[in-house]
């Protein structure tokens, strides 16, 4: 946020994982920015119309004066909120730093996810066909064929087909958790 | 159309007809590769929905008109041709109060009046957004206790999925809001309801299925699909035999992700399809603006009709038609 807002003096930027309405109205901050993914963001976008609640309006920064600003920042998944008078320029500065910092950030968090999801799925499918290798006394590369087709006629991923058979194979042997 | 089409949901039961037409199939059977994204916040929802970030969502009503009335953020001409659920809100209080196993309007405006006598700060109590139908439930509820909702308690917003721990934290000392977070905070010991949305104002418009008109208008094909698999879902879903799967189905991690039987509790008093509840009917959305402006949300002289043209029942109608 410093690096949009080089040149602004005083200058105090505060980084909160959770949005502090108290802490905001003693602060009183010039701009809010707040990454879409934030459940806090209907509470920030409420205080726009809540002027008993906080004294000081907060208001979309992103107006009609820059068009395409708007959309490009929610693609990125940024919402700024800044209180009037600060200059749109800055503003500017301030939205394109978040923006390439939070694309950047975005883009890990669904790497990590994804390689999380998918070493989830992984050991799902290998506990599926070691069941089915005990229960059907198959062969590795007959459980998993099998699988992957109870994965083809049902459309759903392998992954998917694996918990239902360890969930269904839990039930049957009354191990219902 | 190129890639998957994408919709927004919010945790909630009333989310059901979009996560049960991807689940079972009820897209695909339509031809339609359907990706769907749980969002944050109504206002992300809402946003995305704008700049075409997603093609559609679980909206709030009266978010929707609103959005299309430009008062709360850009302006942007909105279609809602699906009514997705009635009658699942709820008030919850904080079993604090002391109001016993079922508050009534009567015992909180003693409350207040107590308080204001001991110089007590205000009674806080939740909502989802400024624009939905929970804001105005809660409103009405408050308001024929005999208090005023602007003067005698303080409003604020917080998203449905924080609302139980709030309210266990002491933060909030009450609520409003979708299921299951009524039947979170109960089971959890923290909160009891005092009124249903369906005691309150029985068959209030909450959530709808919203497009852009721009999206609509490119897309008409597709959309009615879309409604065609969405009321097939909704009637699936208000089937009392399929109740246990779906409250199965909403607890996954990637839909609601809270414990099946708080979803099937709250299930209990959501309506999905019966009684012809999908139709989006105007007089509806008359009834939401009317909020809108008995709490000084809209303008007298707003553009009533631009907000009525965004319900469209006639899409509907063509859709269930099909279905």
């Amino acid at each position: 946020m410093a690096e949009g807002l080089a040149g602004v003096d005083p200058l105090e930027v505060r980084h909160r994982p959770v949005y502090d309405e108290a802490e905001a109205a003693a602060f009183a901050p010039d701009v809010v920015v707040v990454a879409t993914e934030s459940p806090d963001r209907d509470t920030i976008d409420s205080l726009r119309d809540a002027s008993l609640a906080n004294p000081r309006p907060v208001v979309m920064f992103v107006d009609r004066s820059e068009p395409g600003l708007a959309e490009a920042a929610v693609r990125a998944g940024v919402a700024a909120y800044v209180v009037d008078g600060l200059a749109p320029g800055r503003v500017r500065g301030v939205l394109e730093v978040a923006m390439s910092r939070f694309q950047l950030m975005n883009q890990l968090r669904k790497d990590l996810d994804k390689a999380k999801a998918d070493l989830v799925s992984r050991k799902t499918i290998e506990r599926a066909k070691a069941l089915l290798m005990k229960e059907r006394g198959l062969e590795e590369a007959q459980a998993y064929n099998l699988l992957r087709k109870l994965s083809m006629d049902t459309g759903r991923p392998l992954g998917a087909v694996a918990a239902d058979l360890l969930a269904f194979a839990g039930v049957l042997k009354g191990d219902a958790s | 159309m190129s890639g998957p089409l994408k919709l927004g949901f919010m945790p909630l039961d009333d989310a059901a007809g979009l996560i049960v037409a991807k689940a079972l199939g009820f897209f695909a059977d339509e031809g339609l590769d359907v990706e769907l994204s749980r969002e944050a916040s109504w206002a992300t929802i809402r946003d995305k929905v704008a700049v075409g970030a997603l093609d559609g969502a679980h909206m709030l009503a009266p978010m929707v008109l609103a959005q299309s009335l430009g008062i709360g953020s850009e302006a942007t001409a909105m279609i809602a041709p699906l009514a997705l659920a009635t009658d699942g809100a709820a008030i919850t209080l904080s079993a604090r109060l002391g109001l016993g196993p079922s508050p009534t309007g009567v015992g909180l405006a003693d409350l207040v009046a107590q308080r204001r006598d001991m110089d007590a700060s205000l009674l806080t109590f939740g909502v989802v957004f400024p624009f939905s139908t929970h804001n105005y439930l809660l409103r009405l509820w408050v308001a024929q206790a005999g208090l005023d909702p602007d003067r005698d308690v303080r409003i604020v917003v917080a998203p449905p999925p924080r609302m139980a721990g709030l309210l266990a934290g002491g933060v909030i000392e009450g609520f409003c809001v979708g299921e299951p977070w009524n039947a979170v905070a109960v089971n959890a010991g923290a909160g009891v309801v005092a009124a249903r949305g369906a005691a309150i104002a029985p068959g209030a418009p909450d959530k709808v299925f919203g497009v852009t008109r721009a999206w609509a208008e490119a897309n008409p094909v597709v959309l009615q699909a879309l409604l065609r698999a969405l009321l097939r879902a909704l009637a699936w879903a208000d089937s009392p035999e399929n109740r246990e799967a779906l409250a199965t189905l909403l607890a996954e991690p990637q839909h609601v992700g809270v414990a099946s039987d708080a979803i099937a509790a709250g299930l209990k008093h959501v309506v999905f399809h019966r009684g012809g509840v999908t139709r989006p009917d105007p007089a509806q959305a008359m009834w939401l603006l009317d909020q809108m402006r008995r709490w000084g949300q809209i303008a007298p002289g707003a553009d009533v009709e631009a907000a009525l043209s965004v319900y469209a029942p006639q899409m509907h109608d063509q859709a269930a038609v099909l279905a």
